[in-house]
């Protein structure tokens, strides 16, 4: 533009009625708008769907998972953490047989089995058990709970989360499911 | 929100940008001829929004891109879409990029002052061109794989540097991880960069110089881009968008079956390179090496491109560079249309397709039913019967038998075709003629089916005709007591009065396979069958001999034989045409419980087919996938 004087660019010779003009623009607007928002709305929703399709990725039919053999329990009502096995969807990929996640079961004196999600209702870091305290105890934010789960500080904003068991010939089921951190009441997260 | 923008304004400058953006000079008023910049840098906006969002889902690695690709395609919300409209928008950006170009040469825009810009425009002509070949292997199907592995293999050919070149390409000196890796950081990172900047540079050059007014403009009154030009412009963004959707919506982007090393496939470049491809063909190229073809020729006429600006000063000059650029695309045109016509009438390359295709669904088929493995979508139909059992049945068996007349994968079995001197003869394009190449052994298309049995039974003859090539050993058949029973019996097994204890006969062999894939068994039509199997008693008339004077069988379940047969050399028919009896029959047909001393086919032992091959073609044959 540099080679022409800019005095001579806003030259309207068609100096049309305003109506045209504005017909024109909206026209532009429109249609220049058209173009360009079908593949950034498509691809936006595209985007979206992680909140659009609910998938499950993990699980028997029933959601139990097998943890350990009873007899693996301490006797005495220690805690003690299980790793858990599924068949993992992770997107396209048919994981056979892949840890899950981890629990705290506890043998009770009653034969009952508790189970705790060991992931902290604060912000979802592992807890730990600390034999010494006899407590749980998070790394990242000091969470402590005693052994039944019960918050023993502040900073977690519930209970541990405790799961459905199921002892069916001598092996602990547990149903395993993630909740939402960092609220009060316990709410289930899609699996 | 006037405010807003003052206060803005004053702390950017913007309302003087889009003064300027917007107020720029068209000489002559808005014209449609003007178009074609904006409507490229329309394809490339889309091609970033698309692209940035496909990016999401992508993981480029060797088991996982077109496992990735397969989600977004068949899994994820608009994905299909979104990938059409990626895949679509790369073909109309190179329609596209040709017009715009036609039109810079053919109207002359190229010349002083504006040649700077004509070579910028030049660079992203290049640009472009990297895009679209890298983009072509990202989802590691089959067709990209083997297409592009032409081109690094071309990019080796040049001179002195060439391996060097394709190692830096491909991350090493083969095809991995690291060549997917490399493309997908050029494909999505260096060339949008290098795009962006040289675009900015192109429409910065343009604006300085201003478009290119042809002479039936001049005089005419002055306007402005804002806002007619830019209708003008979206307009023709609207169209290509519309031409994009309606491929995007109609046929989906294609993928094919996972890249596999060990899978041929009837590969072509994007339609857009066929031309260079088909050049690489002639003889007379191809004779002086792959870097004459694919790097010299196309380096001079690119350099003479380059060089049209000179060439361009005199109006003999631009003539000559207006009938350069016709003979080029009229060269191309007609190497595109070739190639298109060769391969259509290509008997042989379609057949290649439509297996390729059968792959590409079965894969899909496969990954949805049963999940994609750790290693890959690849194994799926590496393991999987309905996909390798024709090409089992094409490497073992179609050397005598045929599937439906081809060898199991389409392809008919052809040899040259020689004229009356014994030279092999040619046709107008100086392909060579081929005729089919005779089988020696039956056409088992519908092996162990109702139809086969009952053809085996009322016309031996046609059935094995074949045996007829297979000289002496086969004639034997032609001639046997097969045969014979099949003649005597020929009149009473075709009286319409016998149609349904023929039937029935049929229904009892075809039952003993155990076939599930058919149509279900009629018991009561089986215990028919049974009876006249093993009696000979047909509604009217009796059969010359039955079946258990010469085939031994035993029933399933049972403990008793209902014949024992004629000895050695007469096959025995306990599970005809099941899969145990296939088995044991390919591992040993000349076994006393099949054709004895008369056999005249290989055994197929573990040395040939190994027990996965053998129950993978097995379990194709029976229909059990």
């Amino acid at each position: 533009m540099a080679n022409l004087p800019p005095e001579s660019s806003p030259v309207f010779p068609e100096a049309a009625p305003r109506r045209r003009g504005f017909l024109t623009q909206a026209a532009a607007i429109i249609v220049g708008g058209l173009a360009g928002l079908i593949p950034l709305a498509s691809s936006v929703i595209f985007f979206l769907d992680p909140i659009i399709k609910r998938r499950n990725s993990a699980g028997g039919s029933d959601g139990f998972l097998r943890a350990a053999n009873v007899s693996a329990l301490p006797t005495n009502g220690t805690p003690e953490r299980f790793v858990l096995k599924a068949d993992i969807h992770d997107a396209w990929t048919l994981y056979r047989n892949r840890v899950l996640g981890s629990v705290y079961l506890r043998l009770m004196p009653n034969g009952q089995v508790i189970a705790f999600n060991d992931t902290c209702t604060h912000l979802g870091c592992k807890v730990d058990y600390q034999a010494a305290n006899k407590r749980f105890f998070c790394p990242c934010h000091h969470s402590a709970f005693d052994l039944d789960g019960k918050k023993q500080n502040q900073t977690p904003p519930r209970d541990m989360d405790d799961l459905k068991v199921e002892i069916r010939d001598g092996e602990v089921f547990v149903k395993y499911q993630n909740f939402r951190t960092a609220t009060p009441e316990k709410k289930a997260l899609a699996q | 929100m006037k405010a807003l923008l003052d206060w803005l304004d004053h702390r950017t400058g913007c309302k003087a940008l889009m003064h300027e953006v917007m107020n720029e000079p068209i000489p002559g008023g808005a014209r449609w001829r003007y178009i074609t910049g904006s409507m490229l840098t329309f394809c490339f906006v889309v091609q970033a929004i698309t692209g940035l969002f496909l990016w999401c889902g992508y993981a480029p690695s060797t088991q996982t891109a077109w496992e990735s690709v397969f989600y977004i395609q068949h899994e994820m919300t608009l994905g299909g879409l979104v990938r059409g409209i990626h895949h679509f928008a790369a073909q109309a950006m190179m329609v596209v990029l040709g017009l715009h170009f036609f039109q810079v040469i053919w109207d002359g825009a190229y010349r002083a002052p504006r040649e700077v810009n004509y070579w910028l425009g030049l660079v992203l002509m290049q640009i472009v061109i990297v895009l679209s070949l890298t983009g072509y292997l990202l989802p590691w199907d089959q067709k990209g794989y083997y297409a592009t592995k032409v081109a690094t293999n071309i990019a080796g050919s040049t001179p002195f540097i060439g391996e060097q070149i394709q190692q830096i390409a491909q991350g090493g000196p083969a095809y991995g991880h690291h060549t997917l890796t490399r493309f997908f950081a050029l494909h999505a990172g260096l060339m949008p960069a290098l795009l962006v900047g040289f675009l900015g540079l192109h429409i910065y050059v343009f604006r300085r110089h201003g478009i290119t007014v042809p002479e039936s403009a001049e005089g005419k009154p002055v306007g402005t881009f804002w806002p007619k030009q830019v209708l003008y412009d979206a307009v023709g963004c609207l169209i290509v968008l519309a031409g994009v959707l309606y491929f995007a919506l109609t046929r989906p982007a294609e993928l094919t079956a996972p890249a596999d090393p060990g899978e041929d496939f009837p590969a072509r470049p994007e339609w857009y390179f066929l031309f260079l491809f088909r050049f690489l063909e002639f003889e007379l190229i191809s004779k002086r090496g792959v870097a004459f073809g694919a790097i010299y020729v196309p380096g001079a006429i690119m350099a003479l491109i380059v060089l049209m600006p000179f060439i361009g000063r005199s109006k003999l000059g631009h003539q000559f560079n207006r009938l350069m650029l016709v003979v080029l695309l009229v060269g191309v045109a007609a190497l595109t249309a070739l190639t298109i016509y060769e391969d259509g009438h290509n008997e042989s390359h379609q057949a290649k397709l439509k297996f390729a295709e059968r792959d590409a669904h079965r894969v899909v088929e496969l990954a949805h039913r049963e999940g994609i493995p750790q290693n890959g979508a690849r194994e799926l139909l590496v393991r999987d019967a309905f996909a390798q059992g024709p090409r089992l049945f094409k490497r073992h068996c179609a050397s005598c038998h045929r599937f439906d007349g081809h060898d199991g994968t389409g392809q008919r079995i052809l040899k040259a075709k020689l004229d009356a001197d014994g030279n092999a003869m040619k046709d107008w394009l100086g392909h060579p003629i081929s005729e089919e190449e005779p089988a020696t052994a039956a056409d088992l298309k519908d092996f162990g089916s109702r139809e086969w049995v009952k053809r085996v039974l009322t016309d031996y003859e046609t059935t094995f005709a074949p045996l007829k090539n297979a000289g002496e050993k086969g004639q034997r058949f032609l001639d046997g007591e097969m045969a014979g029973w099949c003649k005597e019996n020929k009149a009473v097994l075709a009286d319409a009065a016998n149609a349904d204890s023929v039937k029935a006969l049929a229904e009892f062999l075809t039952a003993q396979g155990g076939r599930t894939d058919l149509e279900p068994f009629d018991e009561q039509l089986v215990a028919i069958g049974k009876d006249i199997f093993k009696g000979g008693a047909l509604k009217t008339g009796m059969l010359t001999s039955s079946c258990t004077d010469c085939h031994a069988m035993k029933l399933a379940g049972d403990t008793e034989s209902l014949g024992d047969g004629a000895g050695p050399g007469y096959p025995t028919l306990t599970g005809y045409a099941g899969q145990n009896w296939l088995m044991s029959f390919l591992r040993a047909p000349g076994h006393a419980d099949f054709y004895g001393d008369n056999n005249i086919m290989l055994d197929f032992d573990t040395s040939r087919l190994s027990d996965e091959e053998l129950i993978l073609l097995v379990k194709w044959m029976t229909g059990d996938y």
